[in-house]
């Protein structure tokens, strides 16, 4: 770790740093009762890495990828996101920042079941607010990097799991976000197709793509070059290893 | 402009998806745009019916009549304030008509009478007693023939113009010109026959004939005292000084003295209008009433159809706001899709009620007819009454946390 960032309250993080975690905390009001779920983690990523983050339910796994993928706002600390301060940016701040540098890859897919896959693929670019031809030829281009050029105009349901998850990342890609962002990429799919989808994010990520994956499968975590380990809210372990 | 046809398009979506239940509502919209139509154009067409009436009479004529009851003016102690008004006369007419203010002053008798050609009888015909001006004022036109001449009318010539209706029935497709007809038992050759203007409440239908106005008082049993004057003013004048020179020249052929009030009625068009207004404002208060419980009972059915919509489909408002979605643009997306519902229940109800509203205007004597303005006033507010009713759901949903929404099975 000592390519890290000795980082300080008031410090901005090194270019490089796509994202920097410093004592990030997460406490939830459960009815007069508080849990803590994040109890300050500290966390930095650099551009172009591939990160797993591991842990065992109740870990605080769900929650870092919730604060990293700026769905939630933590209650401490601070975030910074391809060098700017989010941890305390309003709803509608943080709804353009997911827009223009989170690409999310869910494990149920999270389609719109009545759009075709060009229009799924559209959707992020509506709200970046490009026009109708702009955005069609962008998602088809992305839907092409994924393998799916022939499926554009199926549904999700006409599609196998596989596939929607394809259009789920090119969905994801279209963007052209700053991380990849995936909550157990594989967890509704079968070994072989799990193995399909890691190959993808595997080639994306040597197209120079930063990759975050969330995931509680050793095997699927194997194919990252960093795993880091939640436990109790805190980071246990942080490891490189061979891809 | 972009999220608008995406709403649009999700809008149309959804309702393909959930016929039944976006019928139901739709239909609560169409019922209620449908009654403001139809009463919408009832109302317009009784105004066109009227204003095109006036138009054929010349906006400055005014009435001069023994006693005008105008509209909810009774008085209870005195039910009948007419009886001490004496009644109108010729000499009063004539003097009138001399006025350097007033063109013509045309009077205006009439009676109930059979009319009886070759065998035929025509019961209970009205008796219409003019003088030769009379069709400057009655509008419409007199074709074939001619109305009778002021030389006709002085002599009390037996000559008679009968309406369409008349014609008709006595001589079918015969030519009725110079034929003699028998007028409450004495003959009166036909001059003319009048087609009358289009009349507010069908007064075209009933059998009409006109005869020079002494002819009728000397040879047709009438219910005299109930002579009544059109008065037009020379063009040059304004309305206000003719209505004061016929004022002042019936006070003082009446000997009233300054401070006695008129005991004659002096009605101008306006007054007129303002009379029938007042009576249309009673259906326009009712109709606005019952537009808007339709309306609203349609916006109820929307805000339960949103919430439906916006419960099951939590998980696409948390995908889409993952994706980078505003809350405003989600609050957008439903009240576009809102709006589209109520539009399209606009559209049926309008469609309905300019059908009916048409049916009406064929089937019967009433002059409906759809005006381009109700049109847009029902689609707006069909569209705002969407928009309204959309707010409550459509703001629930732009607030959802997409974590929690993400997470909704």
């Amino acid at each position: 770790m000592s390519l890290a960032q000795q980082f300080r309250t008031g410090d901005t993080p090194l270019p490089d740093i796509i994202i920097l975690t410093h004592k990030l905390a997460r406490a939830y009001d459960m009815g007069g009762e508080v849990v803590r779920a994040l109890r300050g983690v500290s966390l930095q990523i650099r551009r172009n890495e591939y990160v797993a983050i591991m842990g065992p339910s109740g870990s605080g796994k769900s929650t870092l990828m919730n604060l990293i993928g700026c769905l939630d706002t933590p209650t401490g600390g601070e975030y910074w996101l391809n060098g700017q301060k989010v941890s305390d940016l309003g709803d509608d701040a943080l709804a353009r920042i997911r827009n223009k540098e989170i690409g999310f890859v869910f494990q149920t897919f999270n389609l719109l079941p009545r759009a075709t896959a060009l229009h799924n693929v559209e959707l992020p670019l509506i709200y970046a607010g490009l026009g109708a031809k702009e955005r069609r030829a962008q998602a088809a281009q992305a839907l092409e990097r994924v393998g799916l050029g022939d499926r554009m105009e199926h549904r999700p349901n006409e599609l196998s799991g596989g596939q929607r998850q394809r259009v789920a990342i090119a969905r994801a890609l279209v963007n052209d976000p700053s991380i990849l962002l995936a909550d157990e990429p594989t967890g509704n799919l079968d070994s072989a197709t799990s193995g399909e989808i890691m190959e993808v994010f595997g080639a994306l990520h040597r197209q120079g793509q930063t990759v975050v994956m969330v995931t509680h499968e050793h095997d699927i975590a194997a194919h990252a070059a960093r795993v880091v380990t939640l436990r109790d809210g805190l980071v246990a372990t942080d490891q490189r290893q061979a891809a | 402009m972009t999220s608008l046809f995406e709403g649009v398009g999700i809008a149309l979506g959804s309702l393909r998806v959930h016929k039944m239940r976006a019928a139901l509502t739709i239909l609560g919209v169409a019922i209620g745009v449908m009654v403001v139509m139809v009463i919408g154009s009832l109302i317009a067409g009784f105004n066109k019916g009227l204003s095109d009436m006036l138009e054929t009479l010349g906006p400055k004529t005014f009435y001069v009549g023994r006693f005008w009851g105008g509209a909810g003016n009774e008085d209870p102690d005195d039910p009948n304030p007419w009886r001490r008004r004496p009644p109108l006369t010729i000499a009063e007419a004539e003097r009138l008509e001399q006025l350097p203010t007033v063109k013509f002053a045309v009077v205006d008798e009439n009676a109930n009478a059979d009319i009886v050609f070759e065998g035929k009888r025509l019961g209970a015909v009205s008796i219409q007693g003019r003088d030769a001006d009379w069709p400057k004022v009655a509008g419409g036109d007199i074709y074939p023939g001619r109305s009778f001449s002021p030389l006709e009318d002085k002599a009390n010539a037996f000559v008679v113009v009968i309406n369409i209706k008349v014609s008709e029935q006595l001589f079918g497709e015969r030519d009725p010109i110079g034929h003699r007809i028998k007028i409450a038992g004495l003959p009166y050759d036909v001059i003319g026959v009048y087609d009358p203007p289009t009349g507010l409440f069908g007064e075209g239908d009933q059998n009409e004939v006109f005869i020079p106005y002494g002819t009728l008082v000397k040879n047709v049993p009438y219910r005299p005292d109930w002579m009544d004057f059109f008065v037009a003013p020379e063009d040059s004048v304004p309305i206000e000084r003719a209505i004061d020179d016929v004022t002042i020249a019936l006070r003082t052929m009446r000997g009233l003295r300054p401070g006695q009030p008129n005991n004659f009625d002096v009605v101008t068009q306006e007054k007129y209008l303002e009379t029938v207004n007042s009576m249309t404002s009673v259906f326009k208060v009712i109709m606005i009433v019952l537009s808007m419980v339709g309306l609203m009972v349609g916006g109820i059915g929307v805000v339960a159809i949103m919430m439906i919509s916006v419960t099951e489909r939590t998980r696409e408002i948390g995908v889409r706001k993952a994706l980078g979605a505003t809350r405003r643009e989600v609050l957008w997306q439903f009240l576009v899709e809102a709006a589209t519902l109520t539009l399209v229940g606009g559209v049926i109800g309008m469609t309905a009620g300019g059908l009916i509203s048409l049916l009406l205007a064929a089937a019967t004597p009433i002059p409906a007819y759809v005006p381009l303005g109700s049109v847009i006033v029902a689609l707006v507010a069909a569209a705002f009454t969407g928009l309204l009713f959309g707010i409550y759901p459509a703001s629930k949903a732009s607030r959802l946390d997409p974590v929690e929404a993400l997470r909704y099975e």
